[in-house]
């Protein structure tokens, strides 16, 4: 009796386990592309950035406008957003970003998603979106071969991936044409920090350098190094610029510093990932991004003043605005849908719409749309900025 | 020769910043036989507490006192805050602990590091906070000094270096030459017979955790007057805190000072004449040698069983 009882028991095991096997969701679609939202019902947009780590800065400014984004918006266009966010620390790797997207893919009433923030992460988690018909579209994700081809391997992120920002391609050459035809550099040192935005852009300057006939040394820093005393010594004399694209901004001012304090001449000159004026203010040092001061655009008054005085009277950063811009875009493309879907709107309808907006008075400036031959903005541009002795940035390109 | 200069100028620098975080590694675990994974995120906690007391006295831009005298009170209220908080991490988190098997209070040491790093980052954010030294007497820390060849040797670092010297004296000092210092031998040398003799044990290991901590929190305030500090710059430090006092032997005070010196040189000078993406591997294999060749440490004492 005992011994029928345990091989029963033991055939059930067997047989549950069998089933779990056999149930697995498949990492296809389980979200049905027959699957429509009403239109008229509350929608959610999920927000992927990093909150915590050191590119927390970044994500917490672009959350800030993010929900000034998803108060003041919804409304124009008759709908209903709940935003969410997820944290995608980029010192933990794909891993978050992955999780997040299964659990945004799971929910059935996440209509787009605001990012990922960051290249590491759309990287990791676009195949997953655009398999459950998820509209991607980041503020700030700027590696080039996330939406081209770079030598000859396949794009990393998906059709279903958008971003609003221009990629490194423009961003690396931009810098270097810069510091050639500008300021004259003859000797250049190239960081990077062993990640993937880094090592990209990085790799698209000293490129442009080299082709060029400025001489390059490039150096490869772990990028939880904080004290740079030790790198430092391995830069020339003689260098005229240090290229040095930290995600990090303090450790841009922490470098320029300890350049002086061991006598060398060269200058920092920053990517986008360094633009933060309250962090690094260093006189002298050059900085790029992707987005004008948007206080240059008149018709943007009020919606600073707005995000200000939601934020304590904050000043724009030059991550945030971008973040209310992309979510003009899901909402532009979200009301498209509903409206060619009757009210009701499916997850890959908001992929179809989101690459055909266009915005006029664009919060970066100008009109808006997507080139037509990537999920690229139409003729995106970087900008150049020197610091000035009292810390301010002042546009020189 | 100006490289070497100054890569040992480093050396000595972020050398002493592990030195003072690996004396409080080799006092707890000289008294009680434990391994504090929590001290590395004390020296965090510090860089914190120096960032408030600094800006609490008007910021770098503008203090209300003289510079020498914000860095002193700088570094005291890094001192007193790590040491209370030593205190209270000691009577929480390891006394009700201290008659468990060894693997409790290791795991509860870990756990409070993890409590530490993340409470820390709830309450003030995860971006990186500088203590805008630079603009102190502006730059004049880092521009004025003295020269040995062509290299400038700023004032910025003699501070430091001289002032985690001068709290190793003081430390030295204090254990070699007080009547707290030698309870604290003592109980270092045989617990229970220390108690029988009538020392207070509770009493000795709060100072010492009171003694550790706070040479915590002075390294973090030194190390943050150089470099921003963030959240998670703890666990990191703390561990290679924690190789120093292994290579110079756990539970050996001058172990510990020289084992800071050398993990600092080794770091600088694989920085700085190695591939720069290689030295927290040299760092860490310099940690695997000693285990495999001299296990007590350079300073340590061979552990003798009787049989």
């Amino acid at each position: 009796m005992k011994r029928a009882m345990v091989l029963a028991f033991v055939l059930v095991v067997a047989c549950g386990a069998t089933a779990a096997a056999l149930a697995k969701p498949s990492a296809k679609t389980h979200f049905t592309a027959t699957q429509a939202l009403n239109c008229k019902s509350t929608m959610k947009i999920a927000f992927v950035t990093p909150l915590t780590g050191a590119a927390g800065f970044l994500g917490n400014e672009q959350l800030s406008w993010a929900k000034y984004a998803v108060k003041t918006l919804p409304a124009k266009f008759a709908l209903k957003i709940q935003l969410v966010s997820g944290d995608t620390p980029v010192e933990a790797g794909p891993a978050p970003a992955q999780a997040l997207a299964q659990k945004y893919v799971a929910d059935k009433k996440v209509i787009a998603i605001l990012g990922p923030s960051t290249s590491g992460a759309v990287a990791a988690s676009s195949q997953a979106y655009f398999d459950a018909g998820l509209a991607h579209v980041s503020p700030s994700a700027t590696r080039t071969s996330l939406t081209k081809s770079v030598d000859g391997k396949p794009k990393e992120a998906t059709p279903g991936f958008f971003r609003v920002v221009p990629d490194d391609a423009i961003q690396g050459p931009t810098d270097a044409r810069f510091m050639i035809d500008k300021l004259h550099a003859k000797k250049v040192v190239v960081f990077d920090f062993q990640e993937p935005y880094s090592l990209g852009i990085a790799g698209q300057v000293e490129a442009f350098l080299k082709s060029k006939g400025v001489s390059t040394i490039h150096l490869s820093v772990a990028n939880t190094v904080t004290d740079f005393s030790s790198f430092v010594t391995k830069v020339p004399s003689d260098a005229d610029f240090v290229f040095f694209p930290t995600q990090t901004p303090p450790a841009a001012q922490t470098f320029a510093q300890q350049l002086v304090e061991q006598g060398k001449k060269a200058k920092v000159f920053g990517s986008d990932g360094s633009n933060n004026p309250a962090q690094f203010h260093f006189a002298g040092s050059y900085v790029s991004n992707f987005a004008a001061p948007v206080s240059l655009f008149p018709y943007n008054k009020a919606i600073i003043a707005g995000w200000s005085k939601d934020n304590g009277g904050a000043q724009p950063g030059s991550f945030g605005p971008p973040t209310y811009g992309a979510v003009q875009v899901l909402l532009t493309a979200i009301q498209k849908a509903c409206a060619q879907g009757h009210g009701k709107v499916e997850r890959r309808a908001v992929i179809r719409a989101v690459k055909h907006v266009r915005i006029k008075n664009w919060i970066l400036g100008g009109e808006f749309r997507f080139s037509t031959k990537t999920n690229d903005p139409f003729n995106g541009r970087f900008y150049i900025f020197q610091i000035q002795s009292n810390g301010s940035y002042k546009l020189v390109q | 020769m100006d490289k070497f200069i100054q890569l040992t100028l480093n050396g000595l620098t972020e050398g002493s910043t592990y030195a003072l975080i690996a004396l409080g590694y080799s006092l707890v675990y000289g008294i009680l036989k434990l391994l504090n994974f929590a001290h590395g995120d004390v020296f965090m906690v510090g860089s914190f507490i120096g960032f408030g007391a600094l800006h609490a006295l008007g910021g770098s831009a503008d203090p209300v006192v003289p510079v020498w005298l914000l860095l002193v009170l700088i570094t005291l209220a890094g001192m007193a805050g790590c040491a209370a908080l030593g205190v209270a991490i000691e009577r929480f988190a390891y006394r009700p602990l201290r008659d468990a098997p060894r693997i409790a209070p290791l795991i509860s040491a870990l756990g409070v590091s993890f409590f530490l790093t993340y409470s820390m980052q709830l309450m003030f954010g995860a971006q990186q906070r500088d203590y805008g030294t630079f603009a102190l007497s502006n730059g004049s820390l880092y521009l004025k000094g003295f020269n040995i060849g062509d290299v400038r040797v700023p004032i910025l670092r003699i501070i430091t270096i001289s002032s985690a010297f001068a709290l190793m004296v003081v430390l030295w000092f204090l254990v070699n030459k007080t009547r707290t210092g030698k309870a604290m031998r003592a109980t270092s040398f045989d617990r229970e017979a220390a108690a029988m003799m009538g020392i207070d044990i509770d009493r000795v290991i709060a100072f010492t955790f009171v003694l550790g901590s706070a040479l915590a929190g002075a390294a973090g305030v030194l190390f943050a007057l150089r470099v921003p500090t963030t959240a998670t710059i703890g666990f990191l430090a703390g561990l290679k805190g924690f190789t120093a006092a292994v290579i110079g032997g756990i539970g050996s005070v001058p172990g510990a000072m020289a084992g800071g010196l050398i993990l600092g040189f080794a770091e600088a000078y694989a920085q700085g004449y190695w591939d720069t993406r290689w030295s927290d591997l040299a760092v860490f294999s310099l940690l695997v040698v000693f285990m495999l060749v001299r296990p007590q440490g350079l300073f340590g004492r061979a552990d003798i069983r009787k049989v």
